[in-house]
């Protein structure tokens, strides 16, 4: 019903851009859960609670970044919560509590998690499988390493690990600051760098970007190794915030992440969008999610909630197809 | 046995639209398209290595019992990515039918509305779903992401988290009975499959509905009516799906919110195994029925030779990348 309300008004014309049409909406449906939430409680607006928010988004726009780039591509990534599973597991099983296994161990889960990625790009490039296929495989496979490994939650953290989810700087948690600017660097890498340009190129049409020389090969494997790194930050972000790691901890990231990703505008057939937009879809999810929790709407009420606006997102500004 | 048979069926229907591709490449066209089965006979020796118990009728009715539901998923999934399309709501869609199925009395006088009532949840899925697809536009993937999300959180309105009622003991019986060792469901399955092969592989409709895959500005220049035939893609499958949630529901005899879990990515990769090619335009009905079955009789194996049961999913993890990978240079 939402849907057909928002997109009786495309109030986007020519003369925008599509990323600021799309960053006007976000911005949009923000103010307007903001209005409602101002309207029903009071301790919404207060500074605690959007604190909050802002820490709630973290996990999800961590690993909707990395699906953010493959996304780009125009790939997928369905390895990413399987991944992020495993190396929960992994952190907090090998360090157990021992502070001086900290830094070797995360150490190994990043570099693992890069190799991962890396893996699933060969995987495209040179196999030749559609990346929803690859990574489908690739996270069975991790799901039943992370189940070999342990069937329940396992390890724990020493003191002063837990900072990296609940540590403040000036009223905002540190994971959240270290995640904006991390995407900010992203939007920028992307934005400056001629790797970054390559990346639009391949999504846009691999073939025109092989013409031009680039190394869409490289670009391919160099986006899902990204995936992977920022899934294993993801996973240690989540270690520290629950205090040991679950073979079951990612599953729900698999999908969920790509949900930021095209609320934010990035196409799903690749080479449109800003990495930006991802972050801001992720707050709005927060936002959502933290509204419907002031309002004691049940869970599965806020379930109908996310998917009609997954269909308003994606309706309401209508993917161009482009040639095959 | 019947394990043959209900591929030999489908094994004909993938000899009928036989083109004739370049000499050079006919050999590995030939294992391209035949090479699920030759995939499916080597799994079943196999097995039958490694357990001789594997080929006693109870074993293997079982198995059937255990295949159907998938396979009659995977064939709606294969119509989906035949049009170039996904769908993911499919195990939505399957709790909802076996959920809605629970909230009737329980007697068999139910079955008919049950019916009723399944199907059309599927056919306004599938309605939802083509329509995004086709006219907003909307990736498949997304489309269909999002109906299930919702139709999840229908479903969990509805039962309150947690669904009670018995499953009326006719379905109960189509899902799990035997008729000698003939499993019932097997029925259901051949009910589906031969329909829908046929009309596939042997009639202009399902020769334009190839076509809209394979090439949809084709299709259109052709004067199909290519959008229709799209939506209609994704209505069958929904509908396929909510007789799947029946069946499957009267397999498990309990309903909760979950039957079907793994269903939506279970099913791409069985049609993915069979043959059909997420480009669309590609693919027989029989093959996605022989890539239901590998992908429970790898679960099987694992089980067989007495490894513990994470293997099942490390070892179908393997099996969709390797026979991905057989498929991916034509």
């Amino acid at each position: 019903m939402s849907s057909t309300t928002i997109s009786g008004k495309p109030a986007v014309r020519r003369p925008l851009t599509p990323a600021t049409a799309r960053f006007l909406m976000i911005g949009m449906l923000m103010a307007i859960i903001v209005a409602i939430g101002a309207l029903v409680a009071d301790r919404f607006l207060r500074p605690a609670n959007l604190a909050n928010v802002f820490e709630q988004a973290t996990d999800l726009a961590l690993v909707a970044l990395g699906q953010s780039l493959t996304v780009l591509t125009g790939g997928i990534d369905l390895s990413v919560g399987s991944l992020i599973s495993l190396l929960s597991v992994l952190t907090s099983g090998l360090i157990d509590g021992n502070g001086a296994m900290v830094l070797p161990v995360c150490a190994g889960v990043i570099l693992l998690g890069v190799l991962v990625g890396t893996l699933n790009g060969c995987g495209v490039v040179l196999l030749k499988i559609h990346p929803l296929i690859v990574t489908l495989g690739m996270g069975a496979v991790l799901q039943g390493v992370a189940l070999l490994y342990t069937r329940s939650p396992v390890g724990g953290i020493p003191d002063g690990f837990d900072s990296i989810a609940y540590g403040r700087i000036g009223g905002l948690s540190v994971g959240g600051i270290a995640v904006l600017l991390i995407f900010v660097a992203v939007a920028v890498l992307l934005r400056r760098t001629a790797t970054g340009r390559a990346i639009y190129a391949v999504g846009d049409d691999r073939h025109a970007a092989t013409l031009l020389g680039l190394k869409v090969r490289r670009v391919t494997i160099l986006v899902y190794a990204a995936s992977g790194l920022f899934s294993a930050l993801t996973a240690i972000y989540l270690v520290a915030r629950f205090g040991s790691g679950q073979p079951y901890t990612g599953a729900d990231y698999t999908l969920s992440s790509v949900t930021p990703v095209v609320v934010g505008g990035i196409v799903l057939s690749g080479g449109r969008g800003n990495v930006l937009g991802t972050l801001l879809g992720a707050y709005l999810l927060a936002l959502l999610n933290n509204l419907l929790n002031f309002l004691h709407v049940p869970t599965q009420i806020q379930l109908v909630a996310e998917g009609l606006i997954i269909m308003a997102a994606v309706a309401v500004h209508v993917e161009r197809e482009k040639r095959a | 046995m019947t394990v043959k048979a209900a591929s030999g069926q489908g094994f004909a229907a993938g000899t009928l639209n036989r083109s004739s591709p370049p000499l050079r490449d006919h050999a590995l066209a030939l294992l391209g398209r035949y090479g699920i089965y030759l995939f499916f006979v080597g799994f079943l020796l196999l097995a039958g290595l490694l357990a001789p118990s594997f080929f006693s009728r109870s074993n293997l009715s079982n198995l059937i019992l255990q295949i159907v539901p998938l396979a009659i998923v995977a064939c709606g999934q294969a119509l989906v990515i035949l049009v170039r399309g996904l769908d993911l709501s499919v195990s939505s869609v399957m709790a909802t039918a076996a959920v809605a199925a629970t909230s009737f009395s329980g007697h068999d006088a139910d079955v008919l509305p049950i019916v009723l009532v399944a199907l059309a949840i599927g056919v306004m899925t599938g309605l939802l779903n083509g329509f995004l697809v086709v006219r907003r536009n909307v990736s498949p993937f997304l489309a269909t992401l999002a109906t299930m999300i919702v139709l999840q959180g229908l479903r969990f309105g509805w039962t309150h988290g947690a669904p009670s009622g018995l499953m009326p003991p006719l379905l109960r019986v189509i899902g799990s009975g035997t008729w000698g060792f003939v499993p019932v469901n097997l029925l259901v399955l051949v009910a589906v499959a031969v329909p829908l092969a046929t009309v596939l592989h042997k009639t202009t409709v399902g020769r334009r509905i190839m076509i809209t895959g394979g090439n949809p500005l084709t299709g259109r220049l052709l004067g199909y009516r290519t959008d229709a035939l799209t939506i209609g893609a994704y209505v069958v499958c929904s509908m396929l799906a909510a007789v799947a949630g029946l069946v499957l529901g009267g397999y498990a005899q309990i309903v909760d919110n979950w039957v079907g879990k793994g269903f939506e990515l279970d099913s791409i990769v069985a049609a993915v195994l069979g043959g059909f090619a997420l480009s669309g335009g590609r693919g027989t009905i029989g093959g996605a029925l022989a890539g239901s079955a590998v992908l429970v009789l790898a679960s099987n194996i694992v089980l067989l030779i007495g490894l513990p049961i994470q293997f099942q999913i490390i070892l179908k993890g393997l099996v969709i990348v390797f026979a991905a990978a057989c498929y991916a240079k034509r």
